[in-house]
């Protein structure tokens, strides 16, 4: 019996070599997409307007402040309106819903809003009674596909191909938190102010809207009655716009463009300071142009700088001195003093009277609070973060105090 | 590093062993080695290659009713490119005579981790392995010892074991994104920007000589 048992080991052991079974191998691909999403302009010009109750933020993009109030973008989806008095408790008051809505500016009680391919003009003299006055059709017309003369926009999305990588030829990869965020303008005197990466902008009566690569004029000399004047090209990779002193300084990725706006109908080319390539919003004042260079997103250089450009002759703006930054986002100037969002790093002050040494000038840092964007309000000073939106004195710009943070729901990712 | 943890496993074993040997014959330990023999196919060819793959394994368990165990079973096996610990549970079943050799029949079941492979990380991506379930029924033979209360064991089977190979690409760089357990995770990770999944679905017939006791 025993013998018996060694044969039939003997046997299995023999059998394994003879017999086998093939692994089975798979793989997928999860990736984060753009899809293409196509709308009929039509479909969404018969949507409603009105304001609807407030509703929480998800993922914030451009802020923009007027008088008492703090309005916030939420990309390709509306205007979230905050009473913003007390900046210690602002107040969430209302949100008119907007597709296609990435960027805002206001000109005495008129906002003027991207609504896809259309310019909208809406009332705000009275708050609680937001209306639509005007809709100036197919302006933006660089969101159109020629093939279909359909609008085409595109979703977030994820999606998992049995292919071990992606082989889809219509989408684009996209990584979070590229949404382009509001940051610092020079306010005139009935404007709002919106940020140093600001894709509208008011100046001496006239609307200045730039996309990729083209700069729009609307003349608002009669604000509820926007009328388009323009298209200009600028050239690919244009990112932001500045205004300042009949001047408008246009931030693209490969360089700063100014434009001589002192006839504002017809903007004509000063100059272009350029750089490597990279991301880079812009604040001015009088004879100094502040641009922040940084890398990550679509700006993979490596480069993480604040350059200071002499802009006194701005037909030769020459840069006067690069200072090595973190990882700097947006940026605002008041008075001489600098305040630099430096993404997941924090948020800092200078002294900038010296722009020769305004790295020796720092006079806060405050690594807790992440921030992408900033506006100094007359009241606070406004930052984006992934905590939310924050509000701080800046009184004492060598002591931020932090007054009130409204959260999000979808905080926006920073590197 | 990864070695240290191999002789951790391997004490177990051997703990497991020293207990076992101390009890009454209500326990059973069976200490294995052996070979994983099957075919290897990459992902880019249809390229088929046989391969043999060192497996260790050992069960302890009790006797739930006569000729019948229920325990623990730990192992080690050596994949291409993959090193698995199973840790599961096992049954051991007998028919025969008292005296003399027995047909055995057996199931291993359980999860084989990988906690012998290192995470690979940098600025912008991060790489790992994860294993899977498996499970491995058998039939062998038990040969009795001339002296002592042991027995060899040779048996054959087949073992599924999943293991797969993630590369993932940060959303943004600079940034390590927390690696969450798999039944925690979303199909793409927060932090993660896409994640390239393969997955080999090990299937071996196993031969396994051992001890028993």
């Amino acid at each position: 019996m025993k013998f018996f048992h060694l044969k039939i080991a003997l046997a299995l052991l023999a059998s394994t070599l003879l017999f086998s079974c093939t692994d089975e191998v798979n793989a997928t691909y999860t990736f984060r997409t753009m899809m293409p999403v196509y709308l009929e302009m039509k479909d969404v010009r018969g949507k409603s307007l009105a304001p609807i109750p407030a509703q929480e933020i998800e993922d914030p993009g451009k802020i923009y402040i007027y008088k008492d109030y703090l309005l916030i973008n939420e990309p390709s989806k509306g205007i979230h309106i905050y009473d913003n008095k007390n900046p210690a408790n602002p107040i969430n008051l209302s949100f008119i819903p907007i597709e296609g809505n990435v960027d805002l500016a206001i000109n005495s009680n008129i906002l003027y809003a991207d609504n896809y391919v259309d310019l909208l003009a809406f009332d705000l003299s009275n708050i609680q009674n937001i209306r639509l006055v005007k809709r100036v059709e197919d302006v933006f017309t660089h969101l159109y596909q020629h093939s279909t003369g359909k609008i085409i926009t595109f979703k977030d999305t994820i999606l998992t191909s049995d292919s071990p990588r992606w082989e889809y030829n219509d989408m684009w990869t996209v990584r979070p938190g590229m949404s382009l965020l509001s940051n610092m303008a020079k306010a005139s005197q009935n404007y709002g102010a919106g940020g140093s990466m600001a894709r509208f902008t008011l100046l001496d009566g006239y609307l200045f809207a730039v996309d990729e690569s083209t700069l729009r004029v609307f003349d608002v000399l009669s604000p509820a009655e926007p009328e388009f004047i323009k298209p200009i090209e600028l050239g690919w990779g244009i990112e932001t716009i500045f205004p300042f002193d009949q001047k408008l300084f246009i931030g693209s990725n490969r360089g700063l463009h100014i434009y001589d706006a002192s006839n504002p109908a017809d903007p004509t080319r000063m100059a272009i300071y350029e750089h490597v390539l990279s991301c880079d919003p812009v604040v001015v004042n009088e004879d100094y142009a502040f641009v922040t260079l940084r890398s990550g997103n679509f700006c993979v250089n490596g480069v993480n700088e604040l350059h200071v450009l002499d802009i006194k002759d701005p037909y030769k703006p020459k840069l006067l001195k690069a200072y090595p930054m973190l990882n700097p986002h947006g940026l605002g100037l008041a008075e001489n003093y600098l305040y630099v969002a430096e993404g997941k790093h924090g948020l800092k002050s200078f002294n900038a009277s010296d722009v020769l040494a305004i790295d020796k000038n720092q006079l806060e840092f405050i690594q807790s609070m992440k921030s992408v964007d900033l506006i100094p309000g007359p009241r606070s000073l406004i930052v984006i973060g992934p905590d939310g939106v924050c509000q701080y004195d800046y009184s004492n710009p060598a002591k931020l105090r932090k007054l009130s943070c409204i959260q999000v729901s979808n905080p926006i990712e920073v590197s | 590093m990864r070695y240290s943890k191999l002789i951790f496993v391997f004490l177990i074993s051997w703990c497991s062993v020293q207990i076992a040997a101390t009890q009454e014959k209500a326990t059973l330990t069976q200490v294995e080695l052996g070979l994983l023999r099957g075919k290897s196919k990459t992902l880019w060819s249809e390229e088929i290659e046989n391969r043999f793959n060192f497996s260790f394994s050992a069960f302890h368990g009790k006797k739930i009713k006569p000729n019948h165990y229920l325990g623990i079973h730990l192992g080690y096996d050596n994949y291409p490119d993959v090193r698995i610990l199973p840790i599961g549970l096992g049954w051991r079943g007998f028919i025969g005579d008292d005296i003399g050799s027995k047909w055995m029949g057996g199931l291993n079941a359980g999860f084989g981790t990988t906690f012998l492979e290192k995470r690979e990380r940098t600025d912008w991506s991060s790489t790992w392995q994860e294993g899977g379930v498996y499970f491995q029924p058998f039939l062998g033979v038990t040969l009795p010892a001339k002296k002592g209360n042991w027995a060899l064991t040779s048996s054959i089977g087949f073992k599924w074991q999943p293991s797969s190979y993630f590369e993932g690409t940060h959303s943004q760089p600079e940034t390590r994104p927390k690696i969450h357990p798999f039944w925690t995770r979303a199909s793409l990770p927060e932090g993660f920007n896409s994640l390239n999944k393969v997955t080999t679905h090990f299937q071996s017939l196993s031969f396994q000589v051992g001890v028993l006791f």
